[in-house]
This record gives structure tokens, C-alpha cells and sequence, in this order.
């Protein structure tokens, strides 16, 4: 098939299926198939449209614009985040590189690994006394372990050849691991750090239902209100963000994969 | 550093350009935690024992012998990325340590960093060997290179969008690039069409009488030995392989592929080579 009536043949059968959704969750809705008073898709789609022409207005921390919100959120993930990284890449080179640094550190992160982050909230609180600090230590733990195993991965399985050449040359250690080590898991330490974004994008909604302010606490503030409708705009919102951070490092991801 | 002075040293002094005593590898198994407490039983696998060789300034080696029989192990000890068991190397009359600029190596797989550009990989080099000289100096040499081996136009190529002989090429080009005196290649054509493989053979040749090197190359083409080598060194099957003959090739040069084939001399040796290998290879297969 032609690729660019293939296209649009996606393109179209994707908007089909959008306005079916729509119409059949308004009829649904409205005819209360589901719970009374289950808000249908056109009133989902004019409150989502009444968040975002205003995203932005602040009349104190329980009536903050969407986007204000939203911003707060991602503030919070990418400060957490960005610490992970910056812990989670030098330690999985090291942990990758040394026999000693592997059976030492493993134990620890494969316990901890499995543990929702959700659990640290309290330890958070308690030694930060601070929601803010708290929510971003929360992402901080979030994030580290995928990027840190993927990294001692990507060291641990790196292509003999490369470290032979630059053995040969008589390469530094530090020169080893900044030019040939670094660029090389340059596509695990990506895969990495999607996967902890993804997670992280994940837990903040949780955490902030506890902490107060950000999208998710949003969420909880709606759930008190009762306005459902608004919960949606809300979990579309939230999609769509991640959805571009997943892009964005899938985006990356093509750039650094040196097969292609 | 001692590359200067190992130059400056002649001829004519009383050991070889590359010396090789009773030379041993054994790879040990890998002690697992519960094993620490265990004492001795320090059994391992012996690669190669008691290898004895002497190679001269600026000849052409090559390293025959079945597959499996060690003679990748043997060029790595060479190249200083392993360390021998017993026995030690030496060259030009001081035992090394390790790896050093001295020796260019040049691997099968052609070990190119893919995120690197053909340029940059020898830049690379260059910038490790030679930390002190200037971007514009190291630009410069790698150019030099590139054209030697024909792929200046390549320079700013990743070597994913090179063939597999344009790859070695470069190889080629990186570890001439840091004036060594000695290149060490692990069957550096094995993964190549016979086409290509004769250009390249060629190409080496070439390089090798402008670039005054001595060549240790390892093969398993009793062909491609007799069509570059001065001496080629037979290796025994493995485990504990030795070298069990040394044959010099006293055929002129430079050597045409078609006419050399027709030389008895040739012939004769490859008889030899033949037959060596083909009792070396019974062994392996015979015993497993």
C-alpha cells in the first residue's frame, strides 16, 4: 500500500475510533448504564476546555490552575530525577566495573527495588519535615533503580573490542570510562532513564494525593469536591505529559542507537 | 617514551626486535565465594606453554595453526591486554609490562566505536597516545592516515555506513596512525569476501614496505601466510599448544598472487603447511 494513503488511513481510523469513544461514553453517561450522576464526555470536554484556556491562575494552594499544578509536578520529577541520574549513572559504571562494588551494592538494590517508593513517603516526612523536600525524595528513590541497572548493565555487557582498543593504547582509566565506557552504555543508560521517567511520572500522582499541591493532589481535591469530570480532565492531562516524556526519550533513544 | 630510544638502537645488537621465552598462559577458572576456603586445586586451562619465538625489525610474521590452538592468546600477550602465566616478552631487549603505543593492534571485528566518526576513531588514538600534541596536529596525522588507506572521503562517516574492508581499512589507518613499531593482527581478513580479502592483502603489503614495520599477523589461511609472510610459525593444536615448526618464506618481493602459485618453492612449502594442518586439525576434531 501506498505509504502516504497508509497514513492517513491510521490517522483517519484513529479519529473514527476517538469519536466513537466519545459518543458512546456521553450515551452511556447520560442514560446513568454506569452510576447516576456519571459524568458524560461533552461535559468531561468543556470543563477540559475551561482548565485550559485558564491554566495558570493561582487563588491559593486548593484552587490552583491546572497547569500551575501541573508545572509544580513536573518541577518536582525533574529535580528527583535529575538527582537519581547523577547518583544512579556513576554508581552503575562502578558497579558494572567492579567485581567488589557488584556484590556489595547488589543486595541493596535488589531488596529495595521491588519496594513502592510510596513506602519512603512517611520516612520523607519525618526526616525532612517538609512536603516539598518529601515529594522529591520520593522521586529521587523512583528513579534510581532502573537507570542504575540498566547502566551496570550496559558496563557489565559492553563489547570486549572497545576496552581492548583502548587497553592497547594504553588508555587512562578515567580516559577508558569518559570516552569509550560512557559512550558505549550511552543507549542502556538511556533505556534506563525512560523507564525510571516513566515510573516517576507514575508515583508523583500518588504521592502528591499525600502531600499537598501538584497534579495529583488535584486529583484528591477534586475527589473532594466531588466533581469527577474534573478528575478526567485531570488523568487526560496527565497522559499526555507522559506521553511526551516517553517521547521525548524515545527521541533520544534513536539518536544514540549506533545500530542504525 | 622508549619508543626513541628503541629506535635509535641498531641492528646489529645481540637480541631480536621481539623475543619471546618460554612463554605460558593458563586461564584459570573463575573461584566462585563458596570455593574460597578450599585450598589449592588451582586447575585451570593451559592455552599455550613454552613458546619460544624470535622475530626480527620490520619482518613480516605470520601465526598458523588449527582453530582453538591459541594463537589469538599468544598475540594478546603480545600486545600486553594479558598477562602471561610463565615465561616473558621482550622487546627490543627490555621485558614489557603491558600494553603500550609501541605495538598497534588490530582486531577481527575491526573494534571501531560506532558513535565515533572514521576521523574520530583515529583521533581517538592519537589523543590517547599523544596527549600533548594539538587538535589541529592530531586532525592533521588522522587525514594522513585516512588517505594513506585510501578513505579520506570517508572521514566524516560512522562506521556503521562503511563496508566491512573500509572498516579494517580504518583499523588499519588507527593503529598506524601512532607510529608503532610493530602491528599485531588477529586475523585481521577473517570476516571478509575472498575479494576483498585480496585487496586488502595487497593493500597491506603496500603499506607495510613504505611504513617500515615488523608484522605479526595471525591466520589460519596457509594462502594468506605465504603471500606476506617472511617467516610463518606453526602452531600445535591446543590445549598447551606449542609452536612446532618455524618456516621461512625466502620468496621474492614483491610477491604477484597469480605467478607466485606457480612457483615450486611456494608449493613445497605449502605441502608442508597443508599437511601440518590438516594432522593438527585431526587432532582437535579426534578428540572431542
Amino acid at each position: 500500500m501506498n505509504k502516504a494513503i497508509s497514513t492517513r488511513l491510521t490517522f483517519a481510523v484513529a479519529i473514527l475510533s476517538l469519536l466513537i469513544f466519545i459518543i458512546l461514553w456521553q450515551v452511556i453517561a447520560q442514560q446513568g448504564l454506569l452510576v447516576k450522576n456519571f459524568p458524560g464526555s461533552f461535559k468531561t470536554i468543556g470543563s477540559l476546555i475551561w482548565w485550559v484556556s485558564d491554566p495558570f491562575f493561582d487563588n491559593g494552594p486548593n484552587d490552583l490552575g491546572i497547569g500551575t499544578n501541573l508545572l509544580i509536578s513536573l518541577r518536582r520529577v525533574l529535580i528527583g530525577y535529575s538527582l537519581a541520574v547523577l547518583v544512579a549513572v556513576p554508581l552503575g559504571v562502578l558497579m558494572g566495573m567492579s567485581k567488589l562494588a557488584q556484590s556489595s551494592l547488589n543486595p541493596y538494590v535488589q531488596l529495595l527495588k521491588p519496594v513502592s517508593p510510596l513506602a519512603w513517603l512517611p520516612v520523607g516526612l519525618f526526616v525532612f519535615r517538609n512536603s516539598e523536600i518529601t515529594g522529591i525524595f520520593v522521586i529521587f528513590i523512583t528513579s534510581i533503580w532502573p537507570t542504575l541497572i540498566n547502566t551496570a548493565f550496559g558496563v557489565a555487557s559492553i563489547n570486549p573490542d572497545y576496552l581492548r582498543v583502548s587497553k592497547s593504547l594504553g588508555a587512562s582509566k578515567s580516559t577508558t570510562i569518559r570516552r569509550v565506557i560512557l559512550p558505549a552504555i550511552m543507549p542502556n543508560i538511556l533505556a534506563g532513564m525512560r523507564i525510571s521517567m516513566g515510573t516517576a511520572w507514575l508515583v508523583i500522582v500518588a504521592a502528591e494525593m499525600l502531600l499537598g499541591t501538584g497534579i495529583g493532589y488535584f486529583i484528591w481535591n477534586e475527589w473532594n469536591n466531588l466533581s469527577l469530570e474534573n478528575i478526567f480532565v485531570a488523568i487526560i492531562i496527565i497522559g499526555f505529559t507522559g506521553f511526551i516524556l516517553d517521547q521525548f526519550f524515545g527521541f533520544l533513544q534513536d539518536k544514540f542507537d549506533y545500530s542504525i | 617514551m622508549n619508543k626513541k630510544s628503541s629506535k635509535k638502537s641498531s641492528s646489529n645488537e645481540n637480541y631480536s626486535h621481539l623475543e619471546l621465552f618460554n612463554l605460558g598462559k593458563i586461564f584459570f577458572k573463575e573461584k566462585k565465594f563458596i570455593d574460597f576456603r578450599s585450598k589449592g586445586n588451582r586447575s585451570g586451562f593451559e592455552a599455550i606453554k613454552d613458546i619460544n619465538l624470535k622475530i626480527e625489525k620490520n619482518t613480516f610474521v605470520s601465526i598458523i595453526g588449527p582453530s582453538g590452538c591459541g594463537k589469538s592468546t599468544l598475540l594478546n600477550l603480545i600486545a600486553g591486554l594479558q598477562a602471561p602465566t610463565s615465561g616473558k616478552i621482550v622487546i627490543d631487549g627490555q621485558a614489557i609490562k603491558g600494553p603500550g603505543p609501541d605495538r598497534g593492534v588490530i582486531f577481527q571485528n575491526y573494534a571501531l566505536m560506532p558513535w565515533l566518526t572514521t576521523i574520530q576513531n583515529i583521533e581517538f588514538a592519537l589523543n590517547t597516545v599523544f596527549p600533548a600534541k594539538t587538535k589541529a596536529d592530531v586532525k592533521e596525522r588522522a587525514r594522513k592516515y585516512l588517505r594513506m588507506v585510501g578513505l579520506e572521503k570517508a572521514s566524516n562517516k560512522f562506521p556503521k555506513e562503511l563496508s566491512g574492508g573500509m572498516k579494517q581499512r580504518v583499523a588499519i589507518a588507527r593503529a598506524l596512525s601512532i607510529n608503532p613499531n610493530m602491528l599485531l593482527m588477529d586475523e585481521p581478513f577473517g570476516a571478509l569476501d575472498a575479494l576483498t580479502r585480496s585487496y586488502l592483502q595487497d593493500e597491506l603489503l603496500s603499506i607495510w614496505r613504505k611504513n617500515k614495520v615488523t608484522v605479526v599477523l595471525i591466520t589460519h589461511s596457509i594462502e594468506e601466510a605465504l603471500l606476506l609472510s617472511d617467516k610463518i610459525v606453526l602452531m600445535s593444536s591446543g590445549p598447551s599448544a606449542i609452536i612446532s615448526e618455524e618456516i621461512s618464506v625466502d620468496l621474492e618481493r614483491p610477491r604477484d598472487r597469480e605467478k607466485i602459485e606457480q612457483d615450486p618453492k611456494y608449493l613445497k612449502i605449502k605441502m608442508r603447511l597443508e599437511k601440518h594442518l590438516l594432522r593438527e586439525t585431526r587432532a582437535v576434531e579426534e578428540v572431542t
